[in-house]
């Protein structure tokens, strides 16, 4: 069977601004580039595919809506998108929905090698990236990902878990600080 | 709002997901105070990185057809119907589709407005296409149209071919090569009632891979099925009744991909 046929080597950037000025060409390639990520991380959020094809749809609509306000000195485009798939998909949660003692992206990106598509749509940083997440201690590494991936709130883990606030706090932070701190020594990897 | 309590909530801000006096309370330090600036932007940075571990997973199939087709709505008239206009076969004139065996290979009936929307889109770029060529009489510009066509679907092709039975031309059908390859027939068919149908896809190499079963004829007169084969290994799509005889068949000669075979 053919391969997936080479049509594009324009960059993310150049993509999204082709996008961006309407060009039907380049909103397909860009679609084509993301899709499996966007949706991935729709999917992942929403645990229902129906919706998370809505939630990923919309992301690709705001991204065309917006695509002038991407800032490449602030980001790449594929976090810049998935940012947005993050933020439509956690819109989307149900007000009632379940809190997840255990999120399915926790197990997911237990994986030593993380889902990735055909395309190999992988970043580069990602792998130190989720090796360095999994030597997060457990109680970090657990709310750091449903406050990033899931948009809970440190009041909202704070409630639901029984833990002061200050403490869950105090973990994201504390997460975060030492993700930094591992990948700001790349070289090392 | 000062250093210590920014950084108290530096991982928030980064992250999304601080109250939002507070959130707008340390902006407005983080604007005068380089340094807190700068660890909001690290962080910030870490938390795209993470944003990238999300798995990946294959959308259901259309998924870019319909995205663009959402971005780029077709015009008003620019249905199903059109794609049967712009390519001179017979149209089918209802677009209700039953496949209640071919589910191994058509999940649900959600896939036909999917097909019918990717149709749509490669069609218009067709159209547009076409246009091209009305406005110039240059094949050159017309081949070059039909590259960007291409690349509009991913680099696939798309063919058309007439959907024949014993008494001539029954419908049409419209094969796409891409991520995933589909088949999607039109028929006119004019059983006052449905007839059940096997559908095969028959390789260069001679298989028959099964490709379900439809019923066709009354207010049923479309099919379509992602196909688990690649476009270019099939010679021929049949729908065979149920007395085994080969009803309708369409010709595929994809290495020739912008004719009928």
């Amino acid at each position: 069977m053919a391969d997936r046929p080479v049509t594009c080597t324009l960059s993310d950037e150049a993509l999204l601004a082709g996008l961006g000025s309407g060009d039907p060409g380049a909103a397909a390639a860009f679609v084509d580039r993301f899709q499996r990520r966007v949706f991935g991380m729709t999917l992942s959020v929403l645990q229902d595919r129906q919706a998370a094809e809505e939630a990923a749809q919309e992301a690709f609509v705001r991204a065309w809506r917006h695509s002038s306000t991407y800032d490449p000195r602030k980001g790449t485009v594929a976090a810049w998108l998935l940012m947005i798939a993050r933020n439509v998909s956690i819109n989307m949660l149900p007000s009632h929905r379940s809190y997840p003692v255990d999120p399915g992206m926790l197990r997911e990106l237990q994986d030593p090698v993380p889902s990735q598509g055909p395309d190999g749509q992988l970043a580069p940083v990602s792998e130190p990236m989720r090796k360095a997440l999994m030597r997060l201690p457990a109680e970090q590494r657990r709310v750091l990902v449903l406050a990033v991936f899931y948009g809970y709130t440190a009041r909202e883990m704070s409630e639901q878990d029984e833990t002061p606030v200050g403490t869950v706090k105090t973990r994201i932070r504390a997460a975060l600080m030492r993700l930094r701190s591992e990948l700001g020594v790349s070289d090392e990897w | 709002m000062g250093c210590d309590r920014v950084r108290e909530l530096v991982a928030e801000l980064a992250i999304g997901i601080a109250d939002g006096r507070e959130r707008d309370a340390a902006m407005r330090h983080a604007v005068t105070c380089p340094d807190c600036r700068q660890l909001v932007c690290e962080l910030s940075a870490v938390v795209d990185d993470l944003l990238l571990l999300a798995p990946s997973h294959e959308p259901p199939p259309g998924f870019t057809a319909e995205t663009v087709a959402r971005i780029f709505p077709p015009s008003p008239g620019f249905t199903a119907e059109t794609v049967a206009r712009i390519f001179p076969q017979p149209a089918a004139r209802h677009r209700r589709v039953s496949w209640p065996a071919a589910r191994h290979v058509l999940p649900n009936r959600r896939w036909l407005p999917r097909l019918a929307a990717a149709a749509s889109i490669v069609a218009a770029l067709a159209l547009g296409a076409g246009a091209v060529y009305q406005g110039t009489s240059s094949d050159r510009q017309l081949a070059a149209s039909y590259r960007a066509v291409l690349a509009q679907g991913h680099g696939s092709f798309f063919v058309a071919a007439p959907l024949r039975g014993p008494a001539g031309t029954v419908g049409t059908v419209f094969g796409y090569q891409g991520r995933p390859s589909w088949l999607f027939a039109t028929v006119h068919l004019p059983h006052s009632s449905g007839q059940r149908f096997a559908v095969q896809l028959i390789t260069r190499d001679g298989r028959d891979v099964p490709a379900g079963s439809v019923v066709l004829g009354g207010a049923n007169q479309a099919w379509g099925a992602q196909i688990p084969v690649d476009l270019t290994t099939l010679t021929q799509l049949r729908f065979v009744a149920a007395s085994g005889q080969i009803t309708m068949v369409a010709n595929l000669n994809a290495s020739s991909p912008w004719g009928p075979g």
